[in-house]
């Protein structure tokens, strides 16, 4: 069982994060962290894997200035090796060009299956999941909130809005899993000195055989066009409790329809 | 940003495993998030330890950091454990459970044999086996040789008989096993016989549930997230399996592990220093009293927590040697002259820290919220146990000045 997980390298959310006010793009120099929304994928692989008895995990991530900081993490997690596509080209890149870049990365090696979160906690587009199954020729299952093998088939617990789907899916399949699919290891002292020499295949865009105007803000079919702030919030309404709030607080619910 | 440890771990002074460790440990604690602020909460309101703290830092292979790879240990080393309890203290999340699970460990170590190891050793680096760790007595606490509790021989030598008290004893409830200290040759056959006072006891490693074993919770304040108990040993028989080396000779044992013990305290008390420091520094900065300014911009506020600044720094080299010295294998005699001092000076600091805390939060500093006052008496009691600082300064006045004996 091989499984390739996408590894998204973020800006620390606990720093300040940065728009470049000419592209409106999030400015990602300097270290890079792992997005933790992914560390869920890689957590869930390494379970598949080691239940399978056999195979690895392999990370596909695309970073700027060769950026590893995020992939040491989620080596150290267990991943067996990462690839990593790295092109001052890629800057500006849009969701697709995003999907067709990993696609390619995922391809060099073999695999049964790739995990993803269903979005990253910088960009929240949430559609490369879908986008690299359907560069792939591949089946797509998002959502997953439960993940368990048989035979061939991925039996997968797909969150929805009223419950949940049971879904059966040939493999190989690209499979977004949400945070509630494990609760995911945090690398121990040994992982993280084992995975400094774990193998980081670096590539850039030539090697995956793309063309710089397929990718990047060049080949990107969507652009920000203008950014504001956030409204800000209404005040809440405050009920100062005079032994009757509760029914105040009913009242309001029922005014929303809610109760 | 949320200020964390203000230890410098870098490459010039600690190896790659050191290094692993700090970067493993802020992992954690930074995937806590906000959770750390209920895990304080739980320590002091709830006054329960979270399991889950226990079991990361299982994971993280800290409770195995003195055990040797072939007993299912990490080798990762006293000072590995001293770094990552310095940053958990930090965000005050102090640990005594690890404090005594290093202490047991290092008598194991040194005392057990070969099957005891093998039996113990993996089962605590895998966090499946928790110890406590008994000496005092309601009649015996700095003054350990007095202690009553005896230990006699079966006739058939398979097993031992324990009978007496102890007192003080932390985290009985949630240990396996706890390290019994008793006696095994009676005072007055030393006096007798012109035996030396440190003659006489022996360790047992005692299951917490044994038949005639029972525990009475003390109300005590101080080692916050866990009960401390009195212990009543109604004829607790025990198997000569689970004595901890030379029947008679278990001091010689003990004061091989009374050097970890230290220096993991010490290890929480500088850690704790910034937890308190960093408290007042946040606070400061945005209360304003007089003048538009914030109190930060008062040389009244800046300098106590300059000087403490200095001071912890001091005492976490002095902890930093120490556990050096352990990992190197120097002498325990050697190793404890820098073990007390460290477990001294951080202590000291610590309960200055506090104390300067609460005064740059005014009354704040006195809101239970605020996650402050209620580790008053945790940090006192810092300067008295697992020694008193008094007892630490006899210690250093009689070895390093070479002066009489004071007690």
């Amino acid at each position: 069982m091989n499984i390739a997980v996408c590894v998204k390298q973020i800006p620390d959310p606990a720093a300040p994060g940065r728009l470049d006010p000419n592209t409106f793009n999030l400015v990602r120099e300097g270290k890079l962290v792992m997005d933790d929304s992914d560390s869920y994928g890689v957590e869930m692989a390494l379970q598949l894997v080691d239940r399978a008895g056999g195979g690895e995990v392999t990370l596909i991530s695309m970073a700027p200035n060769g950026e590893t900081s995020g992939l040491r993490t989620a080596l150290a997690m267990g991943a067996a090796k990462a690839v990593l596509v790295s092109d001052p080209a890629l800057g500006g890149s849009d969701a697709l060009s995003t999907a067709k870049v990993l696609a390619a990365a995922i391809l060099r090696n073999p695999f049964d299956m790739v995990i993803t979160a269903t979005e990253s906690t910088d960009g929240y587009t949430g559609t490369v999941p879908v986008q690299i199954a359907e560069i792939l020729g591949l089946p797509a299952v998002s959502f997953a909130k439960k993940v368990t093998l048989d035979g061939n088939k991925a039996m997968i617990e797909r969150q929805s809005e009223s419950g949940y789907d049971e879904v059966a899916c040939e493999l190989p399949a690209v499979v977004s899993v949400t945070a509630g699919v494990v609760e995911p290891r945090y690398p121990s002292f040994k992982g993280i000195m084992a995975a400094k020499s774990k193998p980081i295949e670096t590539l850039s865009l030539s090697d995956l055989g793309l063309s710089a105007d397929q990718v990047g803000a060049a080949g990107a079919r969507e652009a920000i066009v203008s950014l504001r702030k956030a409204e800000a919030r209404q005040a809440g309404q405050i009920i100062e409790d005079d032994g009757e709030a509760f029914a105040k607080i009913i009242e309001y619910l029922e005014q929303l329809k809610v109760v | 940003m949320v200020r964390g440890s203000s230890a410098k771990v870098t490459s010039e002074r600690f190896n790659e495993t050191h290094l692993a460790v700090v970067d493993a440990v802020d992992y954690y604690l930074n995937s806590l998030g906000p959770k750390k602020r209920s895990f304080i909460r739980e320590i002091f309101d709830q006054h329960h330890y979270p399991d889950e703290l226990n079991d990361a830092m299982v994971s993280l292979g800290l409770f195995g950091a003195l055990i040797p790879a072939c007993y299912g240990g990490t080798e990762a080393g006293l000072l590995s454990m001293v770094l990552a309890m310095e940053r958990f203290s930090a965000f005050g999340l102090g640990n005594t459970l690890a404090l005594l699970i290093t202490m047991d460990t290092m008598a194991i170590l040194t005392g057990a044999s070969e099957s005891m190891r093998r039996r113990f050793l993996p089962k605590i680096a895998s966090g499946e086996i928790k110890t406590a760790f008994a000496i005092t007595e309601p009649g015996a606490g700095t003054n350990s040789f007095e202690l009553t509790l005896s230990a006699k021989a079966a006739s058939d030598g398979t097993e031992y008989v324990l009978s007496g008290e102890k007192a003080w004893i932390t985290g009985v409830d949630r240990a396996d096993y706890v390290l019994v200290v008793a006696r095994t040759t009676t005072l007055e056959e030393i006096k007798r016989s012109n035996l030396k006072r440190s003659f006489g006891l022996t360790l047992f490693l005692v299951p917490t549930n044994a038949s005639g074993l029972s525990k009475v919770k003390m109300s005590t304040v101080g080692v916050e997230g866990y009960n401390q108990f009195q212990l009543f040993f109604d004829n607790v028989e025990v198997s000569s399996e689970l004595v901890l080396g030379e029947v008679n000779h278990g001091a010689s044992v003990l004061f091989s592990a009374l050097n970890p013990e230290r220096i993991v305290a010490a290890a929480m008390a500088v850690g704790s220093v910034d937890y308190f420091v960093n408290k007042a520094i946040e606070y400061a900065k945005e209360r304003v009293v007089f003048g538009g300014r914030s109190i930060a911009h008062y040389q009244s506020l800046q300098h106590p927590l300059a000087r403490i600044r200095t001071t912890q720094e001091g005492a976490r080299l002095l902890t930093y040697e120490a556990a050096q010295a352990f990992d190197r294998g120097t002498a325990p005699q050697e190793v404890g002259t820098y073990a007390n001092m460290a477990k001294y000076l951080a202590s000291e600091v610590a309960f200055e820290a506090i104390d300067r805390s609460l005064a740059a939060h005014g009354g704040t500093g006195f809101v239970l919220e605020t996650e402050i006052v209620q580790m008053l008496a945790s940090t006192r009691l810092s300067k008295t146990a697992p020694i008193n600082n008094e007892m630490v300064l006899n210690y250093i006045a009689e070895t390093e000045l070479g002066l009489p004996r004071s007690y």
